[in-house]
């Protein structure tokens, strides 16, 4: 067996750890600048010690609806990902079961509609919102992610029911299940893993969206991501509040997806057989 | 309790060259145990899952009961389905598993609680029920879909290969038990396999089926002792039957067969070969039916030369080559093109006592009441 030498470990988890830091160094500058006082964030060089304040969290609070924000945010995410699992996951399923010759390619179809650069589709959308009196509201978004979320989770719920044998669900129509029992009890919970990195896929792709919900929402709709970019270049606002701010756009998606892996990794362990 | 038949039952593929199941009759009684065996593509499958309703009937009837089920849905045939790959629900629980289909039936929890228990203690399950099947051993795993089958006392059992992903020594105690479970609950059985043993020792009948048709069905003993054609012979028994080209002759005044230095008087046992004399025939000879003929005889025998021997402990497995002797083997769907690679031997399953060893020559007999004859053309028995 072969032995891995000790300096070779130590040159990995080095190399590991810096490339780290390289990564993160940003996102803690952004996260410390929230707790510094104003005059001390540009202060050259940088300091590495203040005494931390909660006036930028203030500040934040005094300026934005932090509360409404993150609400646009979760509803659209969550109704995005809601709706494209609830699209996606039986039509990929039917794909998956076809006998036509022709599944695979309208799942391969699928995945190009996710591939269309989004912007040319923001357009017509948007005068399509305009007529049906949705746009400005959080469903203009929802509906427009859940067309090219719902697309991916199509294309990639088709591998993995087509991956699946179709013994279980077979023998779930023997054991007396409907077609639709056996898909619900049987080939659903099969597949629990994959569901769980749609929908991570769906959560974080929306909760991080930036461009549909500026095109498409109004004032009262608008989610933290888009409040975020307005926040800069005011005068008001100073590079403390958006690292205030930028806490309530990064902790919900990170904590979502801590635990949702937690689901991703049981479901892939437990797998089948 | 169910009575299940096949009435010029078709099944054809779209795109597919040949039909999986042709004009295909079979009769199962209630409470019977069929098996059906043969080659991989013989449409044995086909035909089962038919019954579970998971195959389209292209034509003919299905009966189940006297009630024609071509378009029933499987869930209103309540019948029980043991699949090779076992297809536990990898989600839920032993318990849970061996309960869903009763849960599905919207049958009271405490009933089912009951139920599961009792089956559970019948297959030695109960200190497993609250493990996932991914936890389990193959032959757990396979009591578990046993147990699913066994809990919902259904109108039938199929088996599609239930102990083909078992070690031989798991697959030989699982064939005693599921032919005592179906003894106890005499519930009609109809099981699926290509492997001969398990047709011989668990079937009250078996069918053998080749390319979509039955071929012949009936008891194990008169399959093996009266197959119906050449397929038969040689699907049926292990080691397999040798097949020799022959001239039938006539000796002493009574029909004989000759095959290079072989020349075997038939006696009273040939007399429906009398109107062949002159013509050719092939000989089915059993490898567990030749004997080493003792010294002193001379007609009858038949010389060879033992190319190599399998010493299986109680026998010996000789693989031979005999003088002037075409061995030839029947037109069989599975393994064909590794058959015909090698030149087939004669084989003989003796005694161990015999000291033989590669190389050696060797003279055999075989009582000519045991030798079977078909047609050469036809393949079918004389």
């Amino acid at each position: 067996m072969a032995r891995v030498s000790t300096r070779r470990v130590v040159f990995e988890r080095v190399t590991i750890l810096l490339i780290t830091i390289l990564f993160l160094l940003p996102v803690f500058w952004l996260i410390s600048t929230a707790y510094k006082p104003s005059n001390q964030i540009f202060s050259a060089p940088p300091r590495l010690t203040f005494e931390p304040t909660f006036d930028q969290f203030r500040q934040a609070f005094a300026i934005f609806d932090v509360v409404s924000l993150v609400r646009s945010s979760l509803v659209i995410s969550i109704g995005t990902t809601v709706l494209s699992l609830l699209l996606g996951v039986p039509a990929g399923y039917a794909l998956a079961r076809s006998k036509s010759r022709f599944a695979p390619g309208f799942a391969y179809f699928f995945l190009a509609i996710r591939m269309i650069p989004a912007i040319a589709a923001l357009i017509p959308f948007y005068l399509l919102m305009r007529d049906i009196g949705l746009l400005g509201t959080w469903w203009a978004v929802i509906v427009f992610n859940t067309m090219l979320n719902c697309a991916f989770v199509t294309w990639m719920m088709f591998s993995y029911f087509k991956a699946l044998p179709p013994d279980m669900e077979e023998a779930a129509l023997t054991d007396g299940c409907t077609q639709m029992g056996a898909f619900l009890k049987v080939a659903v919970p099969t597949v629990r893993s994959g569901m769980i990195a749609c929908a991570l896929f769906c959560m974080m792709f929306s909760w991080n969206d930036f461009l549909h919900p500026m095109f498409l929402t109004t004032l009262d709709a608008k989610p933290i991501s888009v409040a975020l970019l307005t926040a800069y270049g005011t005068k008001d606002i100073t590079w403390g509040t958006l690292g205030a701010l930028a806490h309530f756009s990064t902790i919900p998606i990170v904590l979502m997806a801590l635990f949702m892996n937690r689901y991703f990794v049981q479901g892939a362990t437990n797998g089948v057989q | 309790m169910a009575q299940i038949s096949f009435e010029n039952v078709s099944k054809t593929y779209p795109g597919g060259k040949a039909a999986a199941l042709v004009n295909f009759n079979l009769n199962i009684k209630d409470g019977e145990f069929i098996v059906l065996v043969g080659p991989s593509g013989c449409g044995k499958t086909t035909a089962l899952r038919m019954i579970a309703g998971l195959e389209d009937i292209s034509g003919g009837t299905l009966r189940i009961n006297d009630t024609v089920a071509n378009e029933q849905a499987p869930r209103d045939r309540d019948i029980a389905m043991v699949f090779q790959s076992y297809a536990l629900y990898p989600h839920l629980t032993v318990a849970e598993n061996i309960a869903f289909g009763l849960k599905v039936r919207g049958i009271k929890t405490d009933v089912i609680a009951k139920k599961v228990r009792e089956t559970a203690d019948l297959l030695e399950l109960t200190e497993f029920l609250d493990r996932k099947p991914a936890r389990l051993s193959g032959g757990q795993r396979q009591r578990v879909a046993m147990g699913r089958a066994l809990v919902r006392s259904p109108n039938a059992f199929l088996m599609d290969e239930p102990l083909s992903n078992l070690d031989a020594r798991l697959r030989g105690q699982m064939r005693a038990e599921i032919s005592r479970l179906q003894r106890m609950t005499a519930v009609t059985t109809v099981y699926v396999t290509h492997d001969q043993v398990e047709a011989m020792t668990m079937g009250d009948r078996v069918a053998v089926m080749n390319k979509g048709t039955i071929q012949q069905l009936d008891t194990p003993r008169r399959l093996y002792d009266k197959p119906a054609n050449m397929f038969v012979a040689s699907f049926i028994g292990s080691p397999p039957i040798n097949f020799m080209e022959a001239a039938v002759v006539s000796h002493d005044g009574g029909p004989a067969v000759s095959c290079g230095d072989f020349l075997l008087p038939l006696g009273i046992s040939g007399a429906r070969l009398s109107p062949r004399i002159g013509g050719k025939v092939i000989l089915g000879i059993r490898p567990e039916h030749l004997k080493v003929a003792p010294q002193s005889r001379s007609t009858g025998v038949l010389s060879a030369e033992t190319s190599f021997v399998e010493d299986l402990g109680a026998t010996l497995l000789l693989h031979m080559s005999g003088h002037g002797i075409a061995i030839g083997h029947a037109n069989m769907v599975e393994d064909e093109r590794d058959l015909m690679k090698t030149a087939p031997k004669l084989k003989a399953l003796i005694d161990s006592s015999h000291r033989i060893s590669r190389g050696d020559a060797i003279a055999l007999t075989v009582d000519p009441s045991l030798v079977l004859f078909f047609d050469p053309e036809t393949g079918v028995t004389l």
